[in-house]
């Protein structure tokens, strides 16, 4: 990370708007496509995202110089599996219904993209606590990414919002499907997009005069 | 080459590590977890006894489970029941093939205890000869009101198209189909998938003795009026469905499209489970009573 080291709440709001891993990154778009079907699961796969990638930033911060290089990515799969298989655990156990809803993706988690990515890039180089926020802020905007994605797709799809029904019908039943999940990623981006060149050019203003 | 060693020490330690810590998460999960599953298969139980929100089950409903063995001893085999006793213990009666009493036993075991398989595991080694080998082979659930029996509910497996069905059924008193629940089926999906669509697995409700033994797959259209019958139970009256069922059932299923296999395994799977238990229960009735025991079925 060149330049001055950020503060924990700019660390936050880089993995909220900056580096949002599903509409910056492009990262773990597969969970984003097949699973933000509703608000709800949206929000608990973001919520165990969250867990994971905190749990496992700030144990990896603390390993590091234990850590062969030659293995790095081998134990930081480790890492992840052993945070993942808790969680998996837990939420089978005290959260049945919605363990049955989200079922294979929890245990894909191990595989998402983002969290190894944030452990090679953040986690590794950087103390316990800018680790922590870091990982914080990741799961974060992907539980933000998912949560939009399921919010816009449940409500188009099915006029509802986490089950209730708050439209008369259903607008437009194909945003359930999984191709309507690459349109709204995509209409994410470009909004994204958007703002960012909106503050761009507010900033070069403000340089002008 | 010099990193060898501490590379291996590195992994290792590292997966003893997180197996010590997954191993605590499943050390304190487990119980809620197994609750839950009780918890599950309970709400099946009522469903497939045609309780659920509308109508919720009598409180005096209470469910007694019995487990069978399979037992081995060096020169015979024969069965074994653990059977629930009036003062809420079991009681462990064994039987020969052909319906003769052999002995008894009694087990100082709680029904909430017994759930446990390796709980009564214990009781029985405690109990038996150590010369005698023996294995669970299944549970019939009987559903008590008052003192009387409503139901039998059998929690079963059988062979499916793709892997093992499993299901629970369950039975009146005199036999008759209460009702077909399928717990778990890895069909093709949309086509042996189905079996748990209320219009296939419906069909087995009402269904007598007489007309489950003689059961068979036919490959013709579901009728129109049968089929809404089927779906949407709620629409109907009690003499509608009566009336419905007395013109389109006989002893026959109507296979699902595509999916003649699956739908003959299921009818196979039941009609087996039927003639099994309703035999099993008038041998095991008769020697209870001969016998005095006190059962709490």
């Amino acid at each position: 990370m060149p330049g001055k080291p950020k503060s924990n709440f700019e660390l936050v709001l880089n993995g909220l708007f900056n580096e949002n891993p599903i509409f910056r990154l492009a990262l773990s778009m597969c969970p984003a496509v097949g699973i933000s079907t509703t608000l709800m699961n949206g929000f608990l796969l973001g919520l165990a995202v969250l867990f994971v990638q905190v749990a496992s930033s700030c144990t990896i911060s603390l390993i590091k110089n234990y850590i062969h290089p030659k293995i790095r990515i081998p134990t930081y799969t480790l890492v992840i599996a052993t945070w993942v298989t808790v969680i998996d655990l837990v939420l089978s156990a005290y959260f049945p219904t919605a363990y049955k809803a989200m079922g294979i993706f929890i245990r894909l988690i191990v595989t998402f993209s983002i969290i190894l990515m944030r452990l090679e890039v953040f986690a590794a180089k950087n103390p316990l606590i800018p680790s922590f926020w870091d990982g914080f802020g990741m799961g974060l905007g992907f539980m933000f990414g998912m949560m939009t994605l399921g919010f816009i797709r449940e409500l188009l799809g099915a006029g509802a919002l986490f089950g209730h029904q708050v439209l008369p019908a259903k607008p437009l039943l194909f945003f359930i499907l999984p191709v309507a999940g690459f349109f709204c990623v995509g209409f994410m981006m470009a909004v994204f997009n958007y703002v960012e060149y909106l503050f761009k050019k507010a900033k070069e203003k403000r340089a002008e005069g | 080459m010099r990193d060898f060693p501490r590379i291996i020490i590195g992994l290792t330690v590292a997966c003893v590590l997180s197996a010590f810590i997954m191993g605590t998460a499943f050390v304190f999960t487990i119980k809620a977890k197994k609750h839950n599953e009780y918890m599950e298969f309970k709400e099946a139980m009522y469903g497939v006894l045609g309780y659920g929100h509308k109508n919720p089950a009598p409180k005096s409903l209470q469910f007694h489970e019995l487990y069978r063995y399979i037992m081995h001893e060096p020169k015979k085999d024969y069965m074994g029941y653990m059977i629930p006793t009036k003062d809420g213990k079991y009681c462990f009666v064994a039987l020969s093939f052909d319906g003769s009493f052999l002995y008894k036993k009694n087990l100082n075991i709680s029904e909430e205890e017994a759930r446990e398989d390796s709980v009564r595991q214990k009781a029985l080694l405690k109990v038996l000869d150590p010369s005698v080998k023996f294995f669970y082979a299944n549970k019939i659930i009987v559903a008590v009101n008052n003192g009387k029996r409503v139901a039998y509910l059998l929690p079963r497996a059988f062979p499916g198209f793709k892997t093992t069905i499993k299901v629970l059924l369950a039975l009146n008193p005199d036999y008759r189909i209460k009702g077909l629940e399928i717990l778990e089926e890895e069909e093709d999906p949309g086509l042996g998938g189905e079996i748990k669509r209320k219009y296939f697995k419906n069909q087995f409700k009402g269904l007598t003795y007489d007309r489950v033994v003689k059961l068979k797959v036919i490959k013709k259209p579901l009728p129109e009026e049968y089929r809404r019958c089927l779906e949407q139970e709620e629409e109907f009256t009690k003499e509608q469905i009566e009336k419905i069922r007395e013109k389109y059932q006989d002893s026959h299923i109507y296979a699902l499209t595509g999916a003649t296999i699956s739908s003959t395994c299921v009818t196979n799977g039941v009609k087996n489970i039927v003639k099994k238990f309703a035999y099993r229960i008038k041998v095991l009735d008769k020697v209870l009573k001969e016998q005095h025991i006190q059962a709490a079925i």
